[in-house]
């Protein structure tokens, strides 16, 4: 992976193969999981995380909320996972993004980091493997916890970009 | 220590006419472990408008204390706020100011 830079008005990176090849995987199953039915996923604690509760101790004004805006924020990220899908190169490459992009970006890894650290029950304590993330011989959750720092990489240099950016704007 | 005070907001739909008591409602936002810190700061910046050193200030809140007050006022926008951060994945709730 190339990280994301600023080229003018657009972000740029490059993935290799196996790279586009693990982010559409991880895209396809955010997606099964984004269209799951809430009542077949009950207690799911990673869709928990995704469609969080609005109100901390009030159940009633939570379930008013939950009405409110649960279909409207699944279509938003169906949205982004789908322009995310759009960008991504199939055998690997150069991924280029407008501004608007580059929000479905840093939506769709940030739900795709909450949903992998959910799973690995990341604390603000746990360290990245020391393995390295194509290698092989290493156990499925340290490649899982691979994955996720590898993720952590591509959000974090895309954040930057745009906020470097932003800065240069003032 | 004194408690959290929300700034003011900074969006082209603040009105400046909303007196104390009609602003009973605030937008919480909660630490967790994945959310990159330049992350939080990006998405406060970025969804209210805040300049760097007070999106920073607030994520720093967040992540040294637990939770920040983002915004206060009607229930309604912090409805809406609340909203706006789940999209982007920020851990949110919304209740009347204490």
């Amino acid at each position: 992976m190339k990280p994301f830079r600023r080229k003018g008005d657009q972000l740029v990176a490059r993935l290799v193969d196996a790279e586009a090849d693990i982010v559409n995987l991880l895209l396809d199953q955010l997606e099964q999981l984004l269209v799951a039915d809430a009542a077949d996923s009950g207690g799911d604690p990673v869709l928990a995380r995704l469609l969080p509760s609005g109100h901390a101790s009030d159940p009633q004004l939570a379930a008013e909320y939950r009405d409110l805006t649960e279909a409207g924020l699944r279509s938003g990220k169906a949205d982004d996972l789908a322009m995310v899908r759009a960008t991504v190169p199939p055998e690997g490459g150069e991924v280029r993004l407008d501004a608007e992009q580059a929000r479905a970006w840093l939506r769709t890894t940030n739900d795709l980091r909450l949903a992998m650290g959910t799973r690995l029950g990341i604390t603000a304590e746990t360290e990245p493997p020391d393995i390295d993330p194509s290698g092989e011989g290493t156990d499925d959750e340290n490649s899982q916890l691979a994955v996720y720092y590898w993720l952590t990489a591509v959000q974090g240099s895309l954040i930057d970009a745009l906020a470097a950016g932003r800065g240069d704007r003032r | 220590m004194a408690g959290p005070l929300a700034p003011e907001r900074v969006s082209e739909t603040s009105t400046g006419e909303e007196s104390a008591l009609d602003r009973p409602w605030v937008t919480v936002v909660w630490d967790d472990p994945v959310n990159l810190m330049t992350y939080v700061t990006f998405v406060l910046q970025e969804l209210f408008g805040y300049d760097e050193a007070t999106a920073t200030e607030l994520m720093l809140q967040v992540h040294n204390e637990g939770k920040a007050i983002v915004s206060s006022g009607p229930r309604e926008r912090m409805e809406h706020d609340t909203n706006r951060l789940h999209a982007y994945g920020l851990w949110a709730t919304y209740q009347r100011d204490a």
